[in-house]
């Protein structure tokens, strides 16, 4: 009985994680200065290939919804390079004054919870 | 070719009634412009102007001559979809959880190339020929002949809903509260007439999507929004002739944020 206590123990410690490393960080669903904003780690990090360090090194803490702190978070920032801006410049991808409701699935899209990829999410990065 | 004679005495009339309408627009619509003057033996030279298309503002405000004329432009791909013009709406005129006075509509194509959604601003288009009306058995909806804004005077409403039926825009509600039908009304009475300019979702709105204003003050930006021959814009189901207040139109470049 310990036993198998044990192994079932070790089997989902070393199951968490890889879940977790699969699942990216998931959906991040801002809703500060506006609702709401969702980022899809699916889509940047599975179809686009963009490495961890590509944002996390600088632009953004390794922590949802830690961005939404600070009070520069707004259009204009991202407009002068920062945050998303620094490759939603229209040059490395398309640039953060255009296709406004691709990011901002508004009070409709505030349904969107943490890890889930619904189609919605789908729908709207492109 | 052959040459079809035709012999006018021995061919009948076949009476105005089996002219087809589109015979019959394309005769009136044979219009001439005096292109010369008359001075003095001179003749004016008279031009068919049939193929012209004119938009004159001047005939436009002496038919609607309403003073001030408030519309409103949208900027449909400024929408994101925050609410906030709902959420003032509602505190600046007491619209209660069951009812709306302006709907955000999300649209999705899957198939579109780029950009797959966009939202879209509706509410009351405060029509220059308005469905509801002509259907209201009491008078109590009508459209104010001095600012355009078709109003609703909540004593007179008997709650038939006939108005709702009509709207096409499906811009009316029933409020409990107030026994009558609701809607938007350009913010009125909780704005326009104690001084402020804007309503209160077009204030609200952090995109600036919602340009409110006068179409009679060819200074405003809805009057230059509306009519600038390089911008697209358009009006909700036109083919409801219903002459709406309410345009709608895209950004022609990217966004600026201030």
């Amino acid at each position: 009985m310990k036993k198998m206590c044990a192994i079932i123990a070790a089997a989902t410690a070393i199951a968490v994680p890889a879940m977790a490393a699969e699942n990216h960080g998931g959906n991040v669903v801002y809703t500060k200065p506006v609702k709401s904003v969702h980022f899809s780690h699916k889509v940047h990090v599975e179809e686009k290939e963009l490495s961890c360090d590509l944002c996390h090194a600088r632009n953004f803490e390794m922590q949802a919804l830690k961005a939404q702190e600070n009070d520069d978070f707004t259009m204009k920032s991202l407009v002068e390079g920062k945050y998303c801006g620094t490759c939603h410049n229209g040059i490395m991808a398309f640039a953060s004054n255009t296709r406004c409701a691709a990011c901002h699935s508004g009070v409709k899209g505030t349904g969107l919870s943490q890890g889930s990829d619904s189609a919605n999410v789908r729908i709207a990065l492109n | 070719m052959r040459q079809i004679k035709h012999d006018l005495d021995s061919m009948k009339n076949e009476g105005q009634e089996n002219v087809p309408m589109e015979e019959r627009r394309q005769f009136l619509k044979m219009g001439l412009a005096i292109t010369g003057i008359f001075a003095g033996g001179t003749i004016f030279s008279a031009m068919s102007v049939m193929d012209k298309v004119f938009a004159s503002t001047d005939e436009f405000t002496a038919q609607y001559p309403y003073k001030p004329h408030y519309g409103m432009i949208l900027f449909q791909n400024r929408c994101i979809d925050c609410e906030r013009c709902v959420a003032a709406c509602v505190e600046t005129n007491d619209v209660p959880h069951y009812g709306y006075r302006t709907r955000i509509l999300m649209k999705e194509m899957p198939d579109a190339v780029g950009l797959k959604r966009e939202f879209i601003p509706v509410f009351c288009n405060h029509c220059n020929i308005p469905q509801c009306t002509r259907v209201c058995p009491t008078k109590a909806t009508y459209k104010d002949q001095a600012n355009g804004i078709v109003m609703i005077d909540i004593n007179k409403c008997i709650g038939c809903l006939t108005c709702q039926e009509a709207c096409p825009y499906n811009a009316r509600y029933f409020n409990e509260e107030k026994h009558a039908v609701d809607k938007c009304n350009f913010c009125f009475d909780t704005r326009l007439s104690k001084g402020e300019k804007l309503t209160g979702c077009a204030a609200a709105c952090p995109a600036t999507c919602r340009v409110f204003g006068d179409l009679s003050d060819k200074g405003s930006d809805l009057f230059k929004a509306v009519h600038q021959l390089e911008r697209p814009v358009w009006v909700l189901r036109p083919e409801a002739g219903t002459k709406p207040n309410v345009f709608y139109t895209k950004d022609t470049s990217p966004v600026a944020f201030k």
